[in-house]
């Protein structure tokens, strides 16, 4: 049963993430308030959990012609460098405080989405 | 601000690239609610074309940040397996129905949710 919820989870927050919205926030949210993991432990399933799920997602996105992939790879290239050093940041500081900054995080993003006005897809 | 503007769009997508994979593998997740608006404000990108260029951007950001993660927390492959099928079907089908979807809307829902989550986090 527990294995059937996490699946149903990761469907979920998986649609979403297919979208660009942000399915891996939420599925690090329901990682650590609903079972129990630990705040950087449910980061690192979220980052594993984007494999597939990206690579299903783009399997359509790219057969419809939707990616700009030239300029996709300048920032990827960049991206990769930072994405590496603030990784190993993450992983010196304490679970809880990491906790509370991520739910900070969460906060600000959940506010903004929110309020903000849509950009509207034609 | 002009400066900011004229740059080349190849400048612009790396220096949105690096903010967004900085915060991608702190937080282990949110790169994309970044680059999204960055590319289509910042890059002038279309809009759809945006959503789908950042799960193409994001992916080598999180496997490069998965494998720090992995490093440092030796993080059990069993506790992640549901996780990863469930994210294999839930973006095959994202994928598929991404013309269909009523954004705005959404947008909301996903909002709220994370501000329940946020404060859930804190207490």
């Amino acid at each position: 049963m527990r294995f059937i919820i996490s699946v149903l989870a990761g469907l979920i927050t998986g649609v979403i993430s297919a979208w660009g919205i942000g399915g891996g926030s939420l599925l690090v949210v329901y990682l650590t308030a609903f079972t129990g993991v630990a705040q950087q432990t449910a980061q690192g399933i979220n980052l594993m959990y984007f494999l597939p799920t990206s690579l299903s997602a783009l399997w359509s996105h790219i057969k419809n012609k939707l990616v700009e992939t030239k300029l996709a790879l300048y920032a990827a290239a960049a991206g990769v460098l930072t994405a590496v050093t603030t990784s190993f940041l993450a992983s010196g500081i304490d679970t809880s405080l990491m906790k509370k900054i991520f739910g900070v995080f969460i906060i600000i993003i959940g506010l903004s989405e929110v309020f903000r006005k849509r950009e509207k897809i034609a | 601000m002009e400066k900011l503007k004229a740059m080349s769009p190849k400048i612009k997508c790396a220096v949105a690239g690096a903010l967004a994979g900085a915060l991608n593998g702190f937080f282990g997740a949110g790169g994309g609610m970044l680059l999204v608006p960055l590319l289509i404000r910042w890059v002038k990108m279309d809009e759809r074309k945006a959503f789908a260029t950042s799960v193409f951007i994001i992916l080598p950001l999180c496997a490069v940040s998965a494998a720090v993660y992995l490093l440092k927390f030796g993080i059990d492959f069993m506790q992640a397996l549901p996780y990863l099928t469930g994210g294999l079907i839930g973006g095959f089908i994202g994928g598929r129905c991404f013309k269909s979807i009523p954004t705005a809307l959404l947008h909301r829902v996903f909002g709220l949710l994370l501000i329940y989550g946020g404060i859930r986090s804190l207490l």
